[in-house]
This record gives C-alpha cells, structure tokens and sequence, in this order.
C-alpha cells in the first residue's frame, strides 16, 4: 500500500509540476511582430501546402491548432479562441484561421475578423470573383482570401455514355445534359439500358443549392424553401420512383461502391478533390494493379449548371500580432505564380490564381489519370468564371445538410412527405433557435 | 433405487450439457465482435469492397502501421493523454473515495447520517445535469485543454464512495482500528497503513473501473479538449466518422478502432480475476 | 448495535474531526465540480441564451418559457421530449428483459453446486469483457457490419438468402433491436456477476434444506433464491433504467446521430446534444437536464429505498 501511496505523491508531484511548467512558458517578447504565427484549420491539407511551399520568416514559429469539422468542433474551437482573443497571451492568439464556404459569413461578418485590404493583400486581379464576395461581409470589405478553388463538374462514365448516348466526347456529352430537362431524357435512356443516373439521391443537391433565388431564411428570420430546393426534391423524388438512382447518401459504401469497376451509375457531381481524392480509392487505385479498377473511364463536363463546392478561405483573425505576415501568407498563395504552379502540379489543386489555370488549361500535355488524360483545368478555368457566391446564411450547413437527412427518409418510404419536412422543421429548430420554422 | 440414480445421472448430464452449450453460445457471442474486428482489421481496403470471407486479409501490420502513423489522426499522442488522464482519475478516484467511506464509517459525527444520506442521494444524479455548467464554467475561466480538469473532479465520486463503504462494512472490525490506536497510530497512518492494505481488493476493483470509464469517456474531453495535443483516444475515434478523405482506408478505421480498446482488453485480461472477485464481493452487501 | 454505538460514543468524539478531515475533499471537489455546475445548469433553465452565428443571445429571463416550449405539444400532438424519452425507454426494454433473463439463469447455472459447472472464471472474464469496450467503438463496429454493403448483408446476398441488401438502418425494429441487441451484449455479463453475487450471499442452508425435501431446482429458484434475491434485483433494474434513460452514444454513432428512422431512435440525451451543438442553447439544455434531474430522482428514491432496506438488514 506504500507503493500505491508513493505513485499517488509521485502523480501529483508531476501534476503540479506540470501545471507550474504550464505557468512558466516564455513571456512573449513584445518587439514588433509576434514570434509565434497561430493557425486554426480542421485537417492537414493547408498545413501540408504551407509547409512545403511557403517560407517561414526567420525567427517565427507557426503553431497549428486543428480541430476536425466533425459535428461542430472546429467551429466551437475557433469561436472560443476568438472570443478570448483580447485576454489571450501573445503567443496564444489566433493569426489566421481556416474556413469553408459552409459557415464563412459567420466569420465574414463578425469584429472577429479584419480587413485584409488594410493589411497589404490589394491584388485580387487574377482571383475568382465568387471567392472574393465569399470572403467579403455584408457591406463589401474582404477579410480574407481562398488559397483554392473548388468549381465543380458533372464526371460521368466513358463507357456507360458511350452505350447510352453512343458517345464518350465530352463536347457532345455536355450538349447532351446542357439543362435539367435534357439531364432527365438522359437518365430515362440509361435507365432504358439497365443503368442508373447517379448513385446517390443527393448526388446533384449542390447544384441544385449553388442556383438559388432566395436565403434559406429571410430577413425576418423565416425559413423559406427557394424554388430550386424544391425542383430538387422533385427530381429526387422522381428519380427514386423510377429507380434513376439510389437512397444512399452522397458518402456511403454504397454509393463508392457505384464508382467501382462494376459500377452502373452514369455520372457522379463534384470538383477535383472529389474525384481525385475521394473517388480514387473507389476507382480502385489501390487494385489498379490488379485490373479491377476504374480509372481512366471517366471524362468531366460543365453538366447542367455551373457550381462550386468547398475551397477554404483563409481569414485574418483581429487582434492578431503578426498583421504582416498574415498579408503575406495571402499573398503567397493567390499571387505568387511560383507556388500556385506547384500546387497544380504536385497536388492536383485547382489555385485561385486564372493566369496560371489558363496557363494549364492551354497546355496539351496536362492532364488527369483518372479522367482517362482529359484536361480537367480547361474545364474549369471556363466554368469557374461562372460562379456566384449568393443568398448565403450562417445557417446553410444545417438547412441544407438538414433537408436530405429528413427527405431521404420520404425517398426511403419510412415516412410520408408532411412528416419529413416537419422532422427537418424541428431538427432545424432546436439546432438554430433564432429560425423561425412553420409549426412542425 | 439404482434405477432412480441413474435416471438422476443421466438428467444431470444433459443438464450439464444444456448449461455448457448455453455458456459456450453466451460466450462466442461475446468473443465474436473482438475475432470480426481483428479480421476486418487485417484487410486492405479493396479486399473489404469486394464480397465478405473469413480469411485472413494478410494486411495486419501494414494498416498497424498506416493507422499507427496516421497524421490527422495522431493515435500515439491520444494514448498518452487517455494513460495520463485515466491513470490520474483512477488513483485519486480511489484514495479519496475510501478515505471519504472510512471517515464516514468509522467515526461518529453530529453530520454522519446526514452526509451518508446525502451521498446516497446525490448517486443518482445523472451527469449531464450537471455536464451544462461545468462546460460553462470551464468555457468562463479558459479552463479548455487542461487535462487536470478532466482528473481533479473524479476526487468526488458517490457510486465509488458508496462501493467502498459497503467493502469497509463487511471486511473492516472496528476493534482493529481501536487497537492501532492504542498502539499510539495517527488516523492519518491508521487509514493508509493498516485500513487501505485490508481494502486492496476494492481500490483494485474500482481502479480499474474507473479506469475504463475514464478511457472510455467522451462526453466531456470532446467538448473540453480541442487541441490536437491534448486530446484522448475517444474524440479521435468519434472523428473517424467525418467524411474526410484521408480515412477512406476501411482496413486503417478497425485498427483505430482496435487500437482504441485494446489497452484496457489488456489490462483486463491480466486483472481479470481479481476483478470479477471484486464484483463479486463487493456489489452488494453479502 | 445501538446499545454498542452509545457505550462508544464518548470515546469516539474526540476522533470526529478526523472524519471532517477525510471527507473534506470529497466535497470539496464535490462542491466545485458537480454542485456549482448543478445550480448553475437549473439557473439557466429559466434563461433564454444561446448564440446565433457569433452573436450572444441573451441571458434573458422568460421564467418557466423554456419548460413551456419544451412541454408544447407539436401540431399532431405529441411530445417530442416525452417522444425522446419514450423511445430512451423501450430501447433500454428490449435490451433489458433479455438481459435479466439470461444474467439470471447464468447466476443460477454458476452457483447451482449440483452441476457444479468448470470453467466458470474464463467464462465470466469473457461474458463480463464487452462492458468494458469504448461503445463508440463498438457501435462504429456493428455499423460497418450491418452496413448495406458490409459483411452480413454480403454474406446474406451471397448465400442467396436474399436478393439484395437489406437495409437494417432505415427501420424502425431492425435500428432499435441493434440498439437493444449491443445494450444487452454490453451489459447481461455485469448483471450475471451482481446477481450472482447476491444469490452466494443467501444463506446457504436454505438450500440444503430443500433440497433435503426433496424440491426440484424450478421450486428452489422460485420458492427461495427469486425472493430473497428480489432487492438486489430491484436495484440492478432500476440503475439499468436510469442507465437507460441517458443512453446516448450507441444510437448517437449508429445513426449519425440523426436518430433515423423518422426520430424513432432519438434519445432524449440525443436532444440535450443537439441543444448543446452550435448554438450552444444553455437554456433549452438547462430545462432539459432538470426534467432528466426530476425523472432519474423519482426513479433514483426507488433504489435508494430498496439500498436502505438493505442497509437495515
């Protein structure tokens, strides 16, 4: 029992050590510009740029907080850093931090951010408009940048195209699915063949989302339904009825499944991360060896109306200690030619910088493995001019992610159309209690 | 009379052969979840995608590997801070549980029944009650990413205290501690030396209990813990759900998940038996 | 025994600071842990306050408003915290008589001196080690198994016992079966110890005398060990309601936390993190933990009565 006793005193020893070594860290030194550069992202993928590209002025340490978006964590992380700004030590406060399009103008329009026109970021000449209004509040003053551009396309199957429409050239495909009602004749012939159109009901939402009239809530605080929400839900439930697709999520085994050798979905939507990053595995990149993969059967079209979807923004955090390195980071990555190229080249990013996408877009030689050597920055470069970043809320992540868990249960037959939208209704309710929803 | 005995043997035997089958059922049930995991947990990724089989994947050490140095998801790092914090809490939630049961056993105070019935009472409350507050308080203070706060609180924990007390009642005379006190001992001495010796098999007990539930817990730390350095093994699986592409490897999620619960498979292994005696003898008063 | 105590009772005063001294840190950390948060949690129940986007909503007093909105029926009439809770509950239910049954024919089987079974301590080690699995894991686990493209359903479509997947997650029974199912593999190996536990503490000789008259071991369980076995059991039954009613991790990670189908898994604890998510509503989630208080402390007296009861004995 003496052994016991003296772990017990040794534990709290070291315990209270421990929290005096928290006390004892070294006092800033309040010369100008931090020593320490303070970064909040939810993964590793900025980090692993940053740190490979980007030269870290001499004498600064960057520290990295990250949080995963799981849920709300990243976001209740950051908003606590923030909140506590003002009484943080020096070397504690948050110099930059990491957002998606999802919840950006809860930051955007926030004191918790700053303008970054102040701070030495003027060249938007070569950015993406849409990501520039993503980044700016409400009365136009940018408060960040996005390091990448996520427009997105329609990636359909060569040889399922080839079957259905008889041709696998994407000038020819596009002219075939150039709107809703030519996308819809198309899935009834694959249908015909024995395919499906996509292999998620939410496959297409995004477009659906990025192409809306009207916020999700009004100025009054109301919900309301834009008429592209609900041409969505129509589609969908057309779709399911004539079996042009699955009740699957856009993110489940199933759906994957569909991108695999065997697959029977005609096309999948979504930016090059999606396919270069998700789907790879599902093409079988790792059995590519084997002969059982897809990769190369695919081919990458504008589809029925241009839309993006993620990207991250990096945001200029007030109250931050290091104003000019902030400038530069942002610099950096939407201005320096050098390092956008590497990104394209080494990691199969799409840069928001459209001189070096055109500069890619013109090459012949460049092209994507997995779209059979298509040159997938060409399509981009041209539909990403078409963007628009409007009728955002700070409560688009829960509408939006809110309105296909319900609504699939009505895809499913477990529940009628009423109670689904009445489940979405409360959900949204107790998950936002400033929304105003219809009695549910 | 033969007869009788033998019918006797005979209905005894498939008696037994009954119960053994039952056990035997109960059992494979219970060891089928841990041989899926560790098969599913040998294949690739793509050996998954394809129909399911028995076999074994052969893909075991290269997803140990993958998923040991996996850099979003730092589990090296997380298995430290859930030793320390799960550690910590079972030593103190132990020591100060059956000190707080010995006080209130052993001596008579004008407060005794009031505490003990207050203790009793207070079991019950669930902690999520609580949970709102504390959050809040922490979030207040700027308590966030200090492991200490996950430790400290485990000091006071009715469900143990009650354990222990219910130990002290049925193995502790009270003649013993008398004596020690003539034998000139100190209370303090008294209680380490010669009361908490005699309850080594209820600490063991409840430390690994506690252990367990602080491994496991994940309530608090993830709401508590936010940065990558400081976080316990539990918020690192609960982030396996996220659609982040870098967990796409099927084989590389069942060996987080392994990984997760495998230190306390083997502390519980080698303390198993104790730990069932604890069980046994000390979750009611025999 | 209480003629001892008074004879005692002048020697032992003396000591009685030693036991201020010991139980002081207890409620020390009692006090600041669990009690301040306790009260603070009930003093925003009475509060409106949460955040919306960035901004602090309140705190404004609305006195009982939160207890109102959270008691208002929904246009088709029900409750959905009452909705919650039931679902809470006959999810505990499913898992629970399974449970008691075979935790108690497995006590009897491994006291029962007649088939004196071998092998007992492995057994209780393997039958007791699923309560000690991380339920998060366990349910990530059991997902990836009953998944529309995981092994059982391969193995269902393969073995031509079906045509194509089943769907388990997108029904009612199949979701709360699974629920119960994991509940009860969690569980029945701690319930078979305590109750074995309190069948070795009966007296033994009232067995011997029974089985001297002759009784067949149906009459001994329901003639001796279920009665006087019944106060332990009343105990193990209601902690594993109240368990029960703050069930949350299994169905939180079995449904993505969405509580699908048609909020038919949603527990009420389910609801209290919802409130706690991005709008951090200490409000809402104030009055929903004090009618979780209200409810376990009804339920919380019926095992401190029984543990009284036993107490005195």
């Amino acid at each position: 029992m003496k052994k016991l006793l003296s772990i017990l005193l040794a534990l709290l020893m070291v315990l209270s050590l421990a929290a005096c070594g928290q006390k004892e860290e070294p006092a800033p030194v309040e010369e100008g510009e931090g020593k320490v550069f303070h970064i909040y992202a939810w993964n590793e993928e900025f980090k692993g740029f940053f740190e490979k590209y980007y030269t870290v002025p001499e004498g600064i340490e960057v520290v990295w907080t990250i949080v995963p978006n799981e849920g709300t964590q990243y976001q209740d992380a950051l908003d606590l850093a923030l909140m506590n700004q003002d009484s943080a030590s020096a070397d504690d406060k948050v110099d930059m931090f990491l957002a998606e399009a999802d919840y950006i103008l809860k930051y955007t329009n926030s004191p918790y951010t700053q303008d970054v026109k102040a701070l030495g970021v003027t060249d938007f000449s070569n950015t993406y408009p849409y990501t520039v209004e993503a980044a700016s509040d409400a009365s136009g003053v940018v408060k960040g940048v996005s390091f990448q551009c996520c427009p997105a396309g329609m990636i359909y199957r060569r040889s399922i195209a080839l079957d259905v429409l008889g041709t696998d050239d994407p000038a020819e495909v596009q002219a075939a699915v150039a709107d809703w009602d030519k996308y819809r004749e198309v899935a009834a012939k694959a249908a015909e063949k024995g395919y499906i159109m996509t292999a998620s009901y939410a496959e297409d939402y995004r477009v659906f989302s990025n192409n809306t009239s009207s916020p999700w809530v009004d100025a009054n605080n109301n919900l309301q339904i834009d008429g592209a929400i609900q041409a969505w839900m129509d589609q969908a439930e057309d779709f399911v009825a004539k079996g042009y697709t699955l009740t699957s999520g856009v993110w489940d085994a199933e759906t994957t499944e569909q991108a695999a050798k065997d697959g029977k979905a005609f096309c999948f939507f979504g930016p090059a991360w999606y396919y270069n990053f998700c789907m790879g595995p599902a093409f079988g990149a790792d059995a590519e060896a084997a002969g059982t993969d897809s990769i190369g059967d695919w081919g990458l079209v504008d589809g029925p109306q241009a839309f993006f979807w993620g990207g991250t923004w990096l945001l200029a955090a007030t109250g931050s200690d290091n104003p000019t390195m902030v400038a530069d980071v942002m610099n950096a990555f939407i201005n320096d030619e050098e390092l956008c190229t590497n990104l394209i080249k080494n990691e199969a990013q799409f840069t928001n910088n459209q001189a070096v996408n055109n500069k890619f877009a013109a090459d012949p030689e460049f092209g994507n493995r997995y779209l059979g050597g298509q040159n997938d920055t060409a399509v981009f470069a041209a539909g990403a001019k078409n963007i628009k970043f409007q009728n955002q809320t700070i409560y688009d992540q829960g509408c939006n992610e809110g309105l296909q868990n319900a609504f699939v249960e009505y895809l499913k037959g477990t529940v009628t159309k009423e109670e689904a939208m009445n489940n979405f209704y409360k959900a949204l309710k107790e998950k936002y209690p400033a929304i105003n929803v219809p009695e549910a | 009379m033969k007869n009788s005995n033998k019918k006797a043997r005979i209905s005894l035997i498939i008696s037994r052969i009954l119960a053994y089958g039952f056990v035997f059922l109960l059992c494979f049930l219970c060891l089928f979840c841990f041989i899926l995991l560790i098969l599913m947990a040998s294949k690739s990724n793509s050996q998954m995608q394809g129909a399911f089989n028995f076999r074994w994947g052969g893909h075991f050490m290269e997803n140990l590997k993958n998923a040991w140095n996996d850099f979003s998801i730092n589990i090296p790092v997380g298995m430290v801070n859930s030793f320390i914090v799960a550690m910590s809490s079972a030593l103190i939630t132990t020591y100060f549980s059956a000190l707080t049961a010995y006080g209130v056993h052993v001596y008579n105070f004008r407060l005794k029944n009031v505490i003990f019935t207050f203790i009793m009472a207070i079991m019950m409350i669930p902690s999520q009650v609580s949970a709102v507050g504390f959050i809040q308080l922490a979030y207040k203070f700027g308590l966030t990413n200090k492991l200490w706060l996950l430790i400290v609180p485990s000091i006071a924990a009715p469900v143990v205290f009650f354990y222990m007390k219910q130990y002290l009642e049925s193995v502790l005379p009270l003649e013993m501690v008398e004596a020690a006190r003539i034998d000139g001992s100190n209370e303090f001495r008294i209680f380490n030396e010669i009361v908490l010796p005699i309850m080594k098999p209820a600490v063991a007990v409840q430390m690994i209990f506690s252990f367990v539930s602080s491994w496991n817990n994940y309530f608090m730390p993830a709401l508590l813990l936010t940065k990558e350095k400081y976080k316990t093994v539990p918020i690192m699986i609960a982030n396996l759900r996220s659609a982040d592409y870098s967990k796409f490897d099927q084989g590389k999620v069942f060996m987080f998940i392994l990984l997760a619960i495998l230190p306390v498979m083997i502390v519980y292994t080698i303390l198993s038996k104790s730990i069932i005696k604890g069980v046994t003898s000390g979750s009611v008063k025999g | 025994m209480a003629k001892e105590n008074k004879k005692k009772h002048r020697r032992s005063v003396s000591y009685a600071k030693w036991a201020y001294i010991f139980i002081t840190p207890f409620f020390i950390s009692y006090i600041l842990f669990t009690l301040i948060p306790q009260f603070l949690t009930i003093y925003n129940s009475f509060f409106e306050n949460y955040r919306n986007g960035l901004e602090q909503i309140g705190p404004n007093f609305v006195g009982l408003g939160n207890y109102i909105q959270l008691l208002t029926p929904d246009k088709n009439g029900t409750i959905d915290f009452l909705r919650y809770l039931g679902n809470s509950l006959s999810m505990w239910i499913v898992g629970a008589i399974p449970q008691f049954l075979v935790a108690l024919l497995l006590a009897v089987l491994f006291t029962s001196s007649r088939l004196n079974l071998k092998g007992q301590g492995l057994a209780k080690t393997i039958i007791y080690m699923p309560n000690l699995i991380m339920a998060s894991a366990f349910s990530m686990l059991v997902f990836s198994l009953f998944s529309n493209v995981g092994p059982i359903n391969k193995l269902l479509v393969s073995s031509g016992i079906l045509e194509k997947s089943f769907e388990f997650f997108a029904y009612k029974i199949p979701v709360r079966t699974i629920i119960a199912f994991m509940n009860f593999i969690m569980w029945f190996g701690n319930t078979t110890i305590v109750l074995m536990a309190g069948i070795m503490g009966i007296d033994q000789s009232l067995f011997e005398s029974a089985n001297l008259d002759g009784a067949n071991s149906i009459h001994v369980f329901f003639d001796i060990t279920l009665p006087l076995l019944m106060p332990i059991l009343s105990y193990a039954l209601i902690t594993s309601m109240i368990g029960g009613i703050q069930m949350f991790d299994i169905p939180q990670v079995i449904s993505n936390g969405k509580g699908t189908p048609n909020m038919t898994s949603t527990t009420v604890i389910m609801m209290l993190n919802n409130y706690l998510g991005i709008s951090k509503n200490y409000g809402m989630s104030g009055a929903l933990s004090v009618m979780l208080f209200v409810i376990t402390g009804i339920l919380g007296m019926f095992v401190y009565r029984s543990l009284a009861k036993q107490y005195k004995d």
